[in-house]
């Protein structure tokens, strides 16, 4: 309501002087975002557009428009679409057959937690089991098919492997819409004699097309970020923009004109952006409300359907269990594809060698996850629910780490935190900081959404029984949006164990990753400790979200609504 | 009322929050003590800890590292100008700091060992010194080799073979040092004419199946016998013949290049004066001795110490270019901009 | 903010009054720029009054009571409870009990804590907290509820835990916004019955906004009748019925006949008219009219007796179009001429009643008439 008008301001305005609370945690967040967002952008861009102590363009003209950097920026977005596109398409298949094909419960569960392996794995798994898979002499081309000098670089192979890292993030967008659409709609249509197939595609697909879009553009800008799978899998003849900025700066020394290629990856992230909040969202049809549960669910599809689509979803977990197994093969033999000996000497590496990175990494993620959970609600309850003024700037910026690809965010922390007046580099802090600000973000948006579907008047209720706006968020609204903190606290976990992309140039000598680790190892071909790694990795996030799931259960009371996902977005 | 109550103790709950991580940074900024250098090292952690464990033996001093490959190490460095967190630049090649001179972050020292070193192997002004020599080899997969009747080659046609169709991985000249060795090589086989040079790599492209990023990323698919063969540097093809896999070491008769590699002091550095004991150990046969030891196959730079016997006997008879590292960075950028117009992408 | 539970306000001496002065609230709307929710609305409610907001949806009813509640705070005017102004207090330090539409419960607590939700944020101790409880569910037919979730209960069980909730503080004010709406009709008026001998028991001032005409007369002392933000007339349910000021009014409560007349004569509190051809003479207290003035002729359904077509008492004739059996009274729809107009009687057996297509005559009660101006101000 209250927008420009100047009665709005006033009444924000007003609003703030009333509640001290409120003005303190306003004042906080701007600090942190100013300090940890704004500032180290600001310090990028000035380090790029000023060249030898004064402001000039100069030699940027050169890289922008270098035919290669160009063919690797439109590469990036073919890349990104198809990924979208696949990712989508995969990720509704299998969310339909799981809210829709009433399927018996450990099936569904099976489900949930083999989409959840791509999720949490670290980076380069799928990657080098692609290539020991799918090379010239490949495990399934060379051994199984006989096919000889298949290559395995280029826009498949990295289209595969990121299809199939990011299409759970689709199967969890989707979902909970496919679930929530009510029953009896479709049954209405097929009361009126229209066959399912004439039902799905006009009554349900319709119904989940922003859920459909909101996937896309997710996996889009998924794709766009990511480096470290096309640096392994792209090859010469298909460039893409993240992993060419990278390397402008690590192989030609440039930081220059690699953080001006990383600027050119901001237009598409902040469309992307621009398209989910005020296109998408402004198109929700169906609000998750949970109230289904009385209903018996429609019968969506026909069994041979039904069969069709479970063969799909049985194929792609296969094929994802396949290269999880292959992961852990090579963390028990001593050197995959030259010698296969079993052998725990690689998990004694990474215990002894490895175990400064462990705890350095076990570490921060444990910083970084509850203040990362507390970011996320406590923007997303101020964003959502109190009016102060800046409060649509606010949303906007915490946005803007989430949406730029990671390289950026590193370089621009390097930048700005190596100097005074604020000098963090070398410290655990700034990796924190890094994270927090990133990942915070999915706890906003959950946190947002769910309060979309709490009705004010749960706070008004309280507020009218004498309860002060504090206490009526501790008692009412916390307890509520529980999930959604939780939520939050997963992805910021998951992300702090798995991410490279911007911490890759925040490590030093105090700290240092697992993720890094397993960098260097693969570059210096120690597949084993590599592997070992990744197969730890994988099971702490597995134990911890499990423990954080069990949370949510415990925790959410008898009327709370569901959360969507633990990972949504 | 019950409204202040509970804003204090936010308030009172977020500065708790945030002294956790102020007390980490506390923490780590405590952890540098007085005898302690810090260095960024490009040579892999299993070299580098051997290395900074004998030195610290034999000074007292301790060395504090993290270890990063050579773009993203000269990237810091670079970043970090104004403030720097290291002392030393240790390992990597002299080209990456050749590219660091022009950026203006190291300090000129010269060791007592810096006169000994022929020219190539250092730096005029003493920006960098050389610590070890590192051969470019030809490495194949023996099975490969095998399968398609072939030897290892033992001379840059021999690569030439339609049989290495799409087999070859090399280093992508844009993103690695170890092809600029490469290239600068071929050009010196050819007696530095660049048309002759550019003829031949135009000729080898078809065979090239990757260029890699890195200069080591090629050795992976050799091993594994995803690809046929590949121009690395000894340290990396022996690292691969030393995990296991089934790969041969050759060179070509015309003779291949070899890079040095280097050590610099950090301009601004913190901790200067054992920044220069650690450059001294290090040019000097005091280190460089250790090499055998550690089993790592670089060939010292300090001409007084003798060859690992069994690197010797690999490297007997081999025809070796140095890469004049003046006239590499000079010409680097025309060259390699040729490249990537006539070989890479024709 | 005074220890509300040391306030009894369950004797009536303790109930304050509410005085509502010149509040107006703007909102900006996207596409008209800014309206008024509410415009210059006064009121005032007596202590222990059951005072009701009355309009159809939009006039500006809800938005004046959650001013009231302190959920919105009026750009202009003032309110008052007793002698506090309390226009910028915040609700949470009114002592308000508020009941929603959608009820509102906590979904994350029991009924009980529910209802103890209010006396926590007091802090009363546990043993108080669990007698006021036990008896306020007791006093609403919950008793033996505490543990039940509110997914487990149906509209009406969590209506009375909403109710509950509100009164167990033992407010000031009690403030209903439409809370009924959502239950089904029988439960509707058996609900709303309980709510007024409840009120009455507890003597607790009470505001209450509904859209729904019979409802606002079945419970209230006075009504408050709203349109477009303003307040249109104040007054009991019969004085709104029988003397309404204007077209709005006579149309929104009750069903009524609205006829074109003019003012052809006025004499103190009586009024001639010029009607359907023929002259009636009124008795009129109300609205300003002059001679010659455009007027409408307020006639309710059972204004208009349905006599024989020859019967002399009949002022208008016409035909039955349609008739339509309730049970205890039957409506009919009658055309005289091509004026429409809506007749009742009470069903006095089947003998009785008149089929479709008969001429009738009407004959006009004018003590049950009424006239309002054409035109609404």
């Amino acid at each position: 309501m209250a927008s420009k008008a100047s009665a709005g301001a006033r009444a924000a305005g007003a609003g703030l002087a009333r509640d001290p609370a409120l003005a303190v945690t306003v004042v906080l967040l701007w600090a942190g975002l100013a300090l940890f967002v704004v500032y180290p952008l600001a310090m990028l861009f000035a380090r790029i557009v000023v060249d030898q102590g004064h402001v000039s363009l100069a030699g940027l003209g050169g890289i922008l428009t270098d035919r290669h950097q160009v063919r690797a920026f439109g590469n990036s977005l073919l890349l990104g679409a198809l990924v979208g596109l696949i990712g989508t398409v995969v990720g509704f298949a299998f969310a339909f057959v799981a809210a829709r094909g009433r399927l018996p419960l450990w099936l569904v569960a099976t489900i949930d937690a083999s989409v959840l392996l791509p999720l949490i794995s670290p980076p380069f798994t799928t990657a080098i089991a692609m290539i020991f898979s799918f090379g010239p002499r490949g495990l399934v081309t060379y051994g199984l098919l006989g096919v000889k000098g298949f290559s395995v670089y280029g826009l498949w192979s990295t289209l595969l492997s990121e299809a199939l890292t990011y299409f759970p993030i689709a199967y969890l967008t989707l979902r909970p819409i496919l679930a929530a659409i009510d029953s009896n709609v479709e049954g209405m249509a097929r009361s009126l004699g229209a066959s399912r197939w004439r039902v799905f595609r006009t009554v349900t697909l319709p119904l989940a097309i922003p859920g459909i879009a909101n996937a896309f553009l997710l996996l889009f800008a998924a794709s766009l970020a990511d480096f470290a799978t096309p640096l392994i899998l792209a090859g010469n003849a298909f460039p893409v923009l993240p992993t060419q900025a990278y390397l402008q700066i690590t192989g030609m020394f440039d930081l220059r004109g690699g953080a001006a290629l990383s600027f050119a990856l901001l237009v598409p992230a902040l469309i992307v952006f621009v398209l989910q909040r005020y296109w998408v969202s402004r198109r929700q049809y169906v609000t998750v409300t949970g109230k289904g549960a009385g209903q018996t669910p429609f019968d969506s599809m026909t069994p041979g359907v039904r069969a069709a689509l479970l063969a799909v979803c049985g194929g792609v977990t296969l094929l994802i269990v396949y290269f999880y197994a292959l992961l852990l093969y090579a963390s028990l033999v001593v050197a995959l594809g030259a010698n296969h000996a079993f052998t725990l000497a690689h998990y004694r590496t990474i215990f002894t060698d490895g175990a400064k990175a462990i705890r350095d990494t076990l570490t921060i993620a444990a910083l970084a996850t509850p203040l990362g959970g507390l970011y996320g609600i406590a923007v997303g309850y101020l964003v959502a629910r109190k009016r102060f003024p800046g409060r649509r700037t606010m949303e906007l910026v915490s946005m803007i780490d989430y949406a730029l690809p990671g390289t950026i965010v590193g370089i621009a922390y390097l930048i700005a935190f190596n100097d005074p007046p604020l000098v963090l580099t070398g410290t655990a802090l700034i990796i924190v900081a890094c994270y927090v600000f990133r990942y915070g973000p999915t706890g906003i948006r959950a946190t947002i959404a769910l309060l979309a579907q709490i009705d004010p008047s749960l706070e008004e209720a309280s507020r009218g029984l004498g309860a002060g706006s504090a206490t009526t968020f501790r008692r009412v609204t916390l307890p509520l949006i529980a999930p959604a903190f939780f939520a939050g606290l997963g992805v910021v976990f998951i992300r702090s164990m798995t991410a490279i992309s911007a911490t890759i140039f925040l490590i030093s000598i105090g700290w240092t990753l697992i993720t890094v680790k397993i960098l260097e190892n693969i570059t210096e071909l120690s597949l084993g400790p590599a592997a070992a790694f990744s197969v730890f990795v994988v099971a702490i996030v597995f134990v911890v979200t499990g423990a954080i799931a069990r949370a949510v259960r415990l925790f959410r009371a008898p009327g709370a609504t569901q959360v969507a996902s633990l990972l949504g977005g | 009322m019950m409204n202040r109550h509970d804003w204090r103790a936010r308030v009172a709950r977020a500065l708790a929050l945030l002294a956790v991580p102020a007390l980490a940074l506390a923490a780590t900024s405590a952890a540098r003590a007085a005898d302690t250098l810090n260095a960024y090292s490009i040579w892999p952690e299993n070299w580098a800890r051997p290395m900074f464990e004998e030195f610290e033996k034999a000074t007292g001093v301790k060395v504090n590292f993290v270890r990063f490959s050579s773009g993203e190490a000269l990237a810091r460095v670079i970043a970090e100008k104004n403030n720097p967190r290291v002392d030393v630049l240790f390992g990597g090649p002299v080209e990456t700091f050749a590219a660091g001179i022009a950026e203006g972050v190291f300090e000129p020292y010269k060791s007592p060992s810096f006169a000994r070193l022929p020219a190539r192997m250092k730096q005029a002004d003493g920006q960098w010194t050389a610590i070890a020599d590192d051969p470019l080899v030809f490495m194949t997969n023996d099975k490969f080799v095998k399968e398609h009747g072939l030897k290892a080659p033992a001379s840059w046609d021999d690569l030439l073979n339609p049989a290495y169709k799409d087999s070859l991985q090399m280093a992508d000249a844009r993103t690695s040092g170890t092809a600029v060795t490469r290239i600068f090589s071929i050009l010196e086989v050819n007696g530095r004419d660049e048309n002759k040079a550019f003829a031949y790599m135009k000729k080898l492209r078809p065979n090239v199946q990757l260029y890699t990023k890195s200069g080591g990323g090629g050795t992976l698919p050799v091993g594994l016998g995803q690809a046929g063969g590949g121009i690395f540097f000894i340290v990396d093809a022996l690292d691969t013949k030393a995990k296991g896999y089934e790969v041969t070491i050759s060179f070509p008769k015309e003779g291949i290049g070899t890079a040095g590699e280097g050590i610099a002091l950090i301009k601004g550095a913190k901790n200067p004066e054992l920044g220069k004991k650690l450059i001294d150990w290090a040019t000097s046969p005091a280190m460089q001795s250790n090499f055998a030891k550690y089993k790592i196959n670089f060939v010292p730079a300090h001409p007084d110490v003798a060859l690992e016997p069994s690197l010797a006997a690999i490297l007997k008879d081999v025809k070796l270019f140095p890469i004049d590292a003046d006239y590499a960075g000079a010409n680097r950028k025309r060259i390699v901009d040729r490249w990537i117009a006539e070989v890479l992408n024709p | 903010m005074a220890a509300a539970a040391a306030t009894d306000a369950t004797s009536a001496k303790h109930a304050v009054g509410v005085r509502v002065e010149g509040v107006s609230k703007r909102f900006a709307h996207r596409v008209k720029g800014e309206i008024y929710a509410a415009r210059d609305v006064t009121l005032d409610v007596a202590p222990g009054e059951f005072l009701t907001l009355l309009g159809p949806s939009g006039c500006g009813k809800t938005t004046t009571l959650r001013m009231i509640a302190g959920f919105e705070t009026p750009d202009e005017g003032h309110v008052r409870f007793g002698s506090d102004d309390v226009t910028h207090l915040p609700a949470d330090q009114r002592n308000i009990g508020f009941v929603f539409q959608n009820y509102a419960l906590f979904p994350h607590l029991s009924v009980g804590e529910n209802v103890a939700y209010g006396l926590r944020v007091r802090g009363l101790d546990g043993r108080e907290v669990a007698t006021r409880v036990t008896d306020v569910l007791t006093l609403v037919g919950l008793a033996g509820y505490e543990q039940q979730f509110s997914s487990q209960l149906s509209g009406g069980e969590q209506q009375r835990v909403a109710l509950a909730r509100a009164i167990v503080i033992r407010p000031r004010l009690l403030l209903f916004d439409e809370p009924l709406s959502n239950l089904d009709a029988r439960l509707r008026v058996q609900m709303r019955d309980e709510i007024r001998d409840l009120q009455q028991r507890l003597a607790i001032t009470t505001i209450y906004v509904t859209h729904d005409q019979e409802e606002a007369m079945a419970v209230s002392d006075r009504i408050v009748v709203m349109n477009q933000g303003r307040v249109v007339q104040v007054g009991s349910a019969e004085d709104l019925y029988h003397h309404p000021q204007s077209r709005f009014v006579a149309g929104f409560i009750g069903r009524v006949n609205l006829l074109p007349a003019r003012v052809t004569a006025i004499d103190g509190d009586a009024v001639e008219l010029d009607a359907l051809g023929c002259r009636l003479a009124l008795r009129h207290a109300g609205a300003a009219l002059r001679v010659g003035d455009a007027a409408a002729l307020v006639l309710r359904p059972e204004a208009l007796e349905i006599v024989r077509a020859d019967d002399a008492r009949a002022v208008l004739r016409g035909v039955v179009v349609a008739r339509t059996f309730l049970g205890e009274k039957v409506e009919y729809r009658a055309l005289c001429g091509d004026v429409p107009l809506q007749a009742i009687r009470y069903n006095s057996g089947p003998a009785d009643l008149v089929p479709p297509g008969m001429e009738i005559g009407l004959a006009v009660n004018v003590d049950a008439a009424a006239v309002v101006p054409e035109r609404e101000s």
